[in-house]
């Protein structure tokens, strides 16, 4: 009797999640309509996402014609492709450039969200599977960091991998080792070497874009499901057309979103922001330069592991990662005035930690 | 005097065969000047420096190779062309513009190594080479440079790329503007045949 009440709740779970009878082309995008209001801005945040998303595609298909996923060469064909194919450098500048403006657009788009209540009933799925896709993209940058085989990318790595290591200590007799297991399962070997590059090459390259692939066609659906959620507490009761209205406008904004994006990218070399010796092909004989840190999007959690307690701050990730996950429960009885306090709070507290970290750091390490 | 200015000469090749590292004094003055990190692959072949026997390194070189390296050392004047095995391009190009012995006095007052470097560009990147030394960018990779200076020089290089690329959105920008103009139009008429035909 349980399990069928439980069957029969969760039947009735997803028919509110994926109502069959709004499955038309009609109810998904003819009959859609976009609320208009002065945080209306924010709507175009997810779409600003998809759109980096598509040129991180594009490009890096391209780049797979070049690079070669060997210790031996990885560095070689990026140089190459960076010195020598015609429009490659470019290619490359826009492959990382956008990555990085898609992590800081799937970011914004998750606090605008969050601060705009957007994750109630039924829209839960819609949140979760954002949240997944923001755990994806972190993954993407993780593994892309080190296919171009230069110091900053092992090392930095290495010590990505390495803080695995770490939660052995909090762990009782023989777990204590799993960490030490996972870590080695992961990078294919006792060190970052050949196994390491292929196994982050393929997940790179095809894992992640499958998974990201499935989880942004639920996402999606389910936002064209549901439509985009009021956002305000008083809506002005303006709406506008999502076909073709709102997706005019979004090819709008995107098109300028490109024209911004190509000149950094034909502009600013994307590497020229590091010392050169990080960018040099890695030697495993040599010493490890200075300056070795993850990109600026892991920031937020590499400096609070350099100066607190590791259990600490591995425990808060923890907690947080779980608590995005379950944020429809967590705060359905909140108030929008207070979930924006919250969302200013971990924007305020992201900018000052990427802008400023290594300040803060410096200054609470006496300068090493 | 000439007899001074020889025995001054031949203990300069003689510190030079002896000593045969890269001068610290350069790195740590553009390091401190710069506010980046920096190696001896700035001048050399080998980011470690001349002495060991790694690619690039005296232990490594071939009897040609050693003399190559041999009259290179003995380029105390400016204006003499050199191949210096274990020196790059740009460290070839110092010793030329400057002659090993200025070079030597020059450990006095590193930075001064800029100001005869005149406009030379050896990587072609737009930033001068005085330029790149000066900010502890590489002078031989072209993508590499203090961003906004970089910036500048490319702004002013692909000006026509550029604007193509301005003029390309803004014409899609207008076409896309008048599509949702017209499209607003067509949604207010058919609301108003509506109304008609409802009031009909």
């Amino acid at each position: 009797m349980k399990t069928a009440g439980r069957t029969r709740r969760f039947v009735a779970f997803l028919a509110e999640r994926f109502p069959a009878e709004k499955m038309s082309l009609q109810a998904m995008v003819q009959k859609k309509e976009v609320p208009v209001h002065r945080w209306s801005w924010a709507y175009y945040l997810g779409g600003l996402a998809l759109f980096f998303f598509i040129i991180q595609i594009v490009t890096g298909l391209m780049m797979l014609f070049y690079y070669e996923p060997s210790v031996a060469t990885a560095h070689a064909s990026v140089e190459n492709l960076t010195n020598n194919v015609p429009g490659g450098a470019l290619i490359r500048n826009l492959h990382a450039w956008s990555s990085s403006a898609m992590i800081l657009s799937v970011m914004l788009h998750l606090l605008t969200t969050f601060a705009m209540k957007a994750f109630g009933r039924p829209r839960e799925l819609t949140w979760v599977s954002g949240v997944l896709l923001l755990f994806l993209v972190f993954g993407f940058g993780f593994t892309g960091y080190l296919l171009p085989w230069h110091q900053i990318a092992v090392n930095a790595t290495k010590v990505g991998l390495g803080s695995i290591d770490a939660f052995g200590e909090y762990l009782p007799g023989a777990l204590s080792d799993l960490p030490r297991q996972l870590r080695e399962t992961i990078q294919g070997g006792a060190t970052v070497g050949q196994a390491t590059l292929s196994r982050f090459y393929a997940i790179h390259v095809i894992v992640l874009p499958l998974v990201s692939f499935g989880l942004l066609g639920l996402h999606l659906l389910s936002v064209q499901l549901h439509g985009m959620s009021p956002g305000v507490d008083k809506p002005t009761g303006r709406t506008e057309k999502f076909f073709p209205l709102f997706i005019l406008k979004d090819l709008k904004v995107w098109g300028v979103v490109f024209l911004m994006l190509a000149t950094v990218a034909i502009c600013i070399p994307f590497d020229a922001f590091l010392d050169y010796p990080l960018a040099a092909p890695y030697n495993s004989l040599g010493s490890t330069p200075d300056g070795i840190k993850p990109e600026w999007y892991f920031f937020w959690m590499y400096y609070p592991l350099e100066l607190l307690p590791f259990w600490l701050v591995a425990g808060g990730m923890a907690v947080l990662q779980v608590g995005l996950l379950l944020v429809p429960r967590i705060f359905r009885g909140t108030s929008r005035k207070v979930l924006k306090s919250l969302a200013a709070a971990a924007a305020i507290y992201l900018i000052v930690i990427t802008l400023f970290g290594q300040a803060i750091y410096e200054m609470f390490s006496g300068g090493h | 005097m000439r007899a001074l200015s020889a025995a001054t000469s031949a203990a300069l090749l003689l510190l030079a065969v002896e000593t045969a590292h890269a001068y610290p004094e350069f790195e740590q003055a553009i390091e401190k000047n710069a506010g980046r990190t920096i190696d001896c692959a700035f001048c050399h072949i080998n980011p470690d420096g001349p002495e060991g026997t790694k690619v690039g390194q005296i232990g490594s070189l071939s009897p040609a190779e050693f003399q190559a390296l041999n009259r290179a050392r003995t380029a105390f004047e400016p204006g003499a062309q050199v191949e210096s095995p274990i020196l790059n391009a740009f460290g070839n190009h110092l010793v030329t513009v400057y002659g090993k012995k200025k070079i030597v006095a020059l450990r006095a007052d590193p930075l001064a190594l800029a100001a005869g470097l005149g406009d030379s560009d050896l990587d072609g990147d737009g930033v001068s080479d005085a330029q790149e030394l000066l900010d502890g960018t590489h002078p031989l990779m072209s993508h590499h440079g203090n961003p906004w200076r970089l910036l500048g020089v490319n702004l002013q290089r692909a000006w026509f790329e550029l604007i193509m690329l301005v003029l390309a959105t803004l014409f899609g920008v207008y076409g896309i503007s008048h599509l949702i103009r017209w499209f607003g139009h067509e949604a207010r008429s058919a609301l108003g045949g509506d109304e008609e035909s409802k009031d009909g």
